[in-house]
């Protein structure tokens, strides 16, 4: 079964909550500095991932497309 | 301290803003001779999508700058807030007063009404888009100083000065409200940040400072139905050129407005220096009655130099059209083409030397050096010594140059050549 990857640079959110939007269960938006947080991601310089089921990819690559500033990541492999 | 009834020090008859995108274009808004400055922190302000912002823990260091050189610092917190931003924006305008920024420039009632309640100071911004003495009259609850909307023309600006002035509008404070109007920048087709073009075609709200910028491309305008295309000699049908006020500045300034604003976050600390510069002179010939209209020309011409879309004056002088660009991105006669970086600055001997990653330099060039505590530096390169093998007439990539320089420079500065706008090589 394949796994998908979404990837989040996140200190270049502007908090516009589209992501949440989308797929409400994978993003949440911080009340502490007001950017999307992914749900479950780990942070490394500043790129937060996980790893997740197929089931999440649609909304998730519709979040991704939706993302003005374009820092949003999905891979399916 | 309680800012709330603070006056901050160093006041003009006129104020210049200038705006700041990172420390070097506050330093060159500085050297320009601006009296206060404004700029962006993290993602509430409207040059959002800006790779250069400036953070909450750069905020002391900005205050620090600013009162060492007289000059007072604005915070614009003038996005559209969402319910998730209220918690930041209460953190920001909270840091806003812990560090010592004068004020902060806000359009959200809920900016407003928040930093007005911890006593910081508080300007309206354009966003909401001030038209008649009555709604100065609501927001001076809250504010001292309120731009006005960009597409009034003078005489409206001035019976709102006199409103202020007869009917005895103060702010918080307890002067007459100060009113503000950008006099020099881009202008765009809809109210600045208030509009959903970019929101529409790629998601990216400009009222959340996220402006893609897409009214400044080139249109055709098809009808759908009989696939009919307009005949319009400009197809840039929703760029208009910049606001350029300094030809008619005395005008401007007869109608009572106190504070000058130059547009400009997002463009280089030489724009900065040099529209703040001549923004500064002409204001003090007003003030010493040697203004004239060919002085404003000649400033006008200096102008051109930097990134410029073409000028013109706005709805201020009453007309009726918009005037629309006629090329894409700058009009500026002169170009900036990167050459490398600082190295090092020898004080005794007022020696800069510099390192070149690319091009090349000669006797004559113009130089453009820029960076975060040197700001703005420009020089004519009379004499060049190349590595260790003293004078010579060229130095090309990879070398190391030095030249005669009375100002310091820094390894974090960063050298261009200053070209001719034509020129293809540099």
């Amino acid at each position: 079964m394949s796994k998908i990857t979404i990837t989040h640079q996140r200190n270049k959110c502007i908090g516009c909550n589209y992501c949440v939007e989308f797929a409400p269960d994978r993003w949440v938006m911080s009340k502490r500095d007001g950017k999307a947080t992914l749900v479950g991601g780990v942070n490394k310089k500043g790129f937060y991932t996980t790893k997740v089921s197929p089931i999440e990819l649609d909304e998730n690559v519709k979040a991704a497309e939706a993302c003005p500033v374009k820092i949003i990541k999905v891979k399916e492999f | 301290m309680d800012q709330k009834f603070k006056k901050p020090a160093t006041k003009r008859p006129v104020e210049l803003m200038a705006p700041a995108g990172g420390f070097d274009s506050m330093m060159a808004a500085i050297q320009g001779g601006a009296d206060s400055i404004y700029f962006g922190v993290e993602q509430l302000n409207m040059r959002a999508r800006a790779s250069m912002n400036f953070t909450l823990d750069d905020l002391e260091e900005v205050a620090r700058i600013c009162n060492e050189n007289g000059v007072r610092s604005y915070l614009t917190l003038n996005t559209i807030i969402y319910e998730h931003d209220l918690s930041i924006m209460r953190r920001v305008v909270d840091r806003v007063k812990e560090s010592g920024i004068t004020a902060i420039i806000a359009s959200d009632q809920a900016v407003i009404a928040y930093a007005f309640r911890v006593g910081v100071e508080v300007h309206i911004s354009t966003q909401v888009n001030i038209t008649n003495a009555e709604t100065v009259r609501f927001y001076s609850t809250f504010a001292d100083v309120m731009v006005l909307s960009r597409e009034l023309s003078m005489v409206q600006m001035k019976t709102i000065c006199d409103t202020i002035k007869n009917e005895n509008i103060t702010g918080p404070s307890g002067e007459l409200v100060e009113v503000e109007v950008f006099a020099h920048g881009a202008l765009c087709m809809a109210v600045s940040g208030k509009c959903y073009l970019s929101l529409h075609t790629q998601n990216s709200s400009a009222n959340r400072g996220a402006c893609v910028q897409n009214c400044r491309r080139k249109y055709k305008v098809i009808d759908i139905e009989d696939g009919h295309e307009l005949e319009i000699d400009n197809e840039y049908i929703m760029s208009p050129e910049d606001l350029c006020t300094i030809d008619f500045l005395d005008q401007l300034l007869d109608t009572g407005v106190r504070v000058l604003k130059i547009e400009g976050r997002g463009k280089g600390p030489e724009y900065v220096k040099t529209v703040a510069q001549c923004y500064r002179e002409a204001i003090d010939s007003y003030f010493d009655g040697t203004y004239t209209k060919e002085k404003g020309e000649q400033w006008k011409e200096r102008m051109t130099e930097v990134y410029n879309r073409g000028f013109w004056g706005g709805y201020y002088l009453g007309q009726e059209m918009g005037k629309w660009t006629d090329q894409h991105g700058s009009k500026a006669k002169t170009r900036k083409v990167f050459l490398g970086n600082g190295r090092r600055y020898f004080k005794n001997i007022q020696v800069a030397e510099f390192q070149l990653e690319t091009q090349k330099v000669k006797v004559g060039d113009k130089l453009l050096i820029t960076g975060p505590t040197t700001g703005v530096v420009e020089t004519v390169v009379e004499e060049l010594h190349v590595n260790d093998e003293g004078k010579k007439e060229m130095a090309v990539k990879g070398d190391t140059f030095s030249i005669k320089l009375d100002t310091q420079i820094r390894p974090s500065d960063k050298l261009y050549k200053l070209v001719d706008a034509e020129t293809v090589e540099a």
